[in-house]
């Protein structure tokens, strides 16, 4: 048999038996979380500990593997002998980074990690007759279908249009994620957009989560911080069972060091089969992450990456674009059209305190925002209660130096949209509304109390 | 093994994996429908289906080496025993029963971590081979750094 004819087998959601010998004879017999294929003659096993299979590689070079396809679970059975170890390159560093990704999640980083990637070749491959009371069909291999062809297609189209069309940042990151649901059935998306100055990724823009923009993410921690750091494409099918085996590891060296540290909470579903990460990408900059996950494990396949890779790219170009542009710079400040004025029930009567110390804006004592856009909000405010002022452009804002925005690359786009956010979700009687490229207007709706400390 | 570790080992749900090897050291493996023992793990039955056991069974008669894998999917912890087959008969339809309720608790613990519980139970399970062997080591298969530490 063709190692494709049974590829699904290969995405590593249901783990795949194994059995060496040592030099006597003595079987060994054990789990792998995933047998990669490398090509029709060639799979490699990931080595993460110098266990028993190891040692037995050095002896006995033949190996047995069975393999389960997740969707029919027939069985299917490798002969394999030990081809040599990989410590680098392409092979290894794809490898690689699943591991560390869970590894990072589950606060193993370190701890569990490839040691090599042990190349095997195939010396057959045959389905286990009989495994199964009513194989039924056999498992064709997946296959693109026109109709998805096409979609998909349209969908990229879409997406581009979109994204050249797009006003503004969040215009633009509402596009793309709405195309990606509706065209490539994407429901649960984010993005996250890369902070230089604090290492950290800040969510941006979300669709299928309700709620989550705001949500941040070291850079080297979990799926996203890996795909970061590493600035590299992470499929993860299987992902639960990905995490059970990091869960494993953390406990059986809690039980001989005591402590570890914690496990790193998905900003995304809590119970995420599958995830498809894709950094994004100016040449080697980078721009932030675009994360998809989804409750079936076997969601993303091949396809899937290849056409979010494309997205990504243009999501990046799309990102960098609009954060550059500012219509208004060079221009002298002047006030905008006043907005509509917003409902403003009598009787709301809201009080907002900033911690000076710590950057952080509170709303009746319960904590709104902080940094860089709870600054921007507190000289609003200020503005607003001491002049009246209800019109802004970003450009003031840039060339206000309390602020702490960075000369180059401020990301000022995204820390109003993660402003206006937070203010939708905690408090709407605090709206900050465009009013044109580089225009904002605050808009106020209850009696505001400001007291800073 | 300790109680603990029998009481363990005795759980119900667990994954039975079966490994053996020619007389070449070529290995084998293949998934085993249930274990079971009378007297504290110091020997064992292991049952495998005839339908995908047959190059298990014919490797064992030729070296009789044998090693067996208990494994929780819940949660990875992992046992493997090692041994020498001391009988291979092809198992009492009285058996029937507990080999088909030790598949099924396999399936019910794989339907709470997601996979449907019919496509476990429609892995062949009988009638199976009753290999007995008797247990000389015990190690820990726990994912870790104390994967493949001797437990007895």
């Amino acid at each position: 048999m063709r190692l494709i004819e049974f590829s699904r087998c290969f995405q590593g959601v249901i783990p795949t038996i194994i059995a060496s010998s040592d030099a006597h004879g003595m079987p060994n017999v054990t789990y792998v979380s995933q047998v990669y294929l490398i090509d029709d003659q060639h799979v490699a096993l990931s080595c993460q500990f110098f266990n028993k299979t190891r040692r037995n590689l050095d002896a006995n070079p033949f190996i047995s593997a069975e393999l389960l396809d997740p969707v029919t679970m027939q069985a299917y059975r490798l002969r394999l002998k030990f081809v040599r170890s990989e410590k680098r390159g392409p092979l290894f560093e794809t490898m690689a980074m699943r591991i560390q990704a869970i590894a990072s999640h589950t606060g193993m980083d370190g701890v569990f990690r490839l040691i090599a990637a042990d190349v095997f070749e195939v010396l057959s491959a045959t389905r286990v007759e009989g495994f199964l009371n009513d194989p039924g069909e056999a498992p064709a291999h997946e296959e693109v279908s026109v109709t998805g062809l096409r979609t998909e297609l349209r969908g990229l189209q879409l997406v581009s249009e979109r994204i050249n069309r797009a006003d503004d940042l969040e215009t633009l990151l509402a596009a793309a994620l709405d195309a990606l649901d509706v065209y490539f059935g994407f429901h649960h998306t984010m993005v996250l957009l890369y902070d230089n100055d604090v290492q950290r990724l800040v969510t941006i823009a979300c669709r299928g989560y309700g709620g989550g923009v705001g949500a941040e993410v070291a850079v080297g921690e979990g799926l996203i911080g890996t795909v970061a750091s590493e600035q590299r494409v992470l499929r993860i099918t299987g992902l639960e069972a990905g995490l059970r085996y990091g869960r494993a590891v953390r406990r059986s060296v809690m039980n001989r060091s005591g402590s570890v540290r914690p496990e790193i909470p998905l900003p995304g579903l809590p119970d995420a089969q599958s995830a498809l990460v894709i950094p994004l990408l100016i040449e080697d900059r980078l721009i932030g992450v675009l994360a998809a996950e989804s409750r079936d494990a076997m969601a993303f396949g091949e396809w899937d990456e290849t056409y979010l890779a494309i997205i990504g790219n243009q999501i990046a170009l799309g990102i960098d674009r609009a954060l550059q542009d500012d219509p208004a710079e060079g221009a002298e400040p002047r006030p905008a059209p006043p907005p509509p004025p917003i409902p403003r029930p009598a009787t709301v009567r809201r009080t907002l305190t900033y911690y000076r110390n710590d950057d952080c804006v509170f709303l009746d004592g319960e904590y709104l925002i902080r940094n860089v856009p709870g600054r921007i909000l507190w000289k609003l405010l200020g503005a607003w209660k001491k002049d009246g002022r209800t019109a802004f452009t970003n450009r003031e804002l840039r060339l206000d130096r309390t602020l702490g925005l960075p000369e180059l690359k401020d990301n000022l786009e995204s820390r109003l949209i993660l402003l206006r956010h937070r203010l939708r979700e905690k408090c709407p009687e605090i709206q900050i509304a465009s009013t044109g490229r580089g225009r904002f207007a605050l808009e106020i709706g209850a009696d505001l109390d400001l007291v800073e400390k | 093994m300790t109680p603990e570790q029998v009481r363990w080992c005795e759980e119900r749900g667990l994954s039975v994996i079966v490994g053996t090897a020619d007389a070449e050291h070529v290995p084998s493996c293949c998934r085993g429908a249930a274990v079971r023992s009378k007297d504290d793990f110091e020997t064992l039955t292991v049952y495998v289906p005839v339908a995908t056991g047959q190059e298990i069974v014919a490797n064992v008669a030729t070296t009789r080496r044998i090693a067996v894998s208990l494994s929780l999917p819940r949660d990875n912890t992992s046992i493997q025993m090692k041994g020498l087959t001391t009988g291979v008969r092809l198992a009492p339809a009285a058996d029937e029963p507990f080999v088909k309720e030790y598949v099924y608790g396999f399936a019910d613990i794989l339907e709470a971590l997601g996979l449907p519980r019919r496509l476990t139970r429609s892995m062949n399970h009988w009638p199976a081979f009753a290999i007995d062997m008797s247990v000389e080591e015990v190690y820990d298969q726990t994912p870790g750094p104390n994967a493949g530490a001797p437990l007895a």
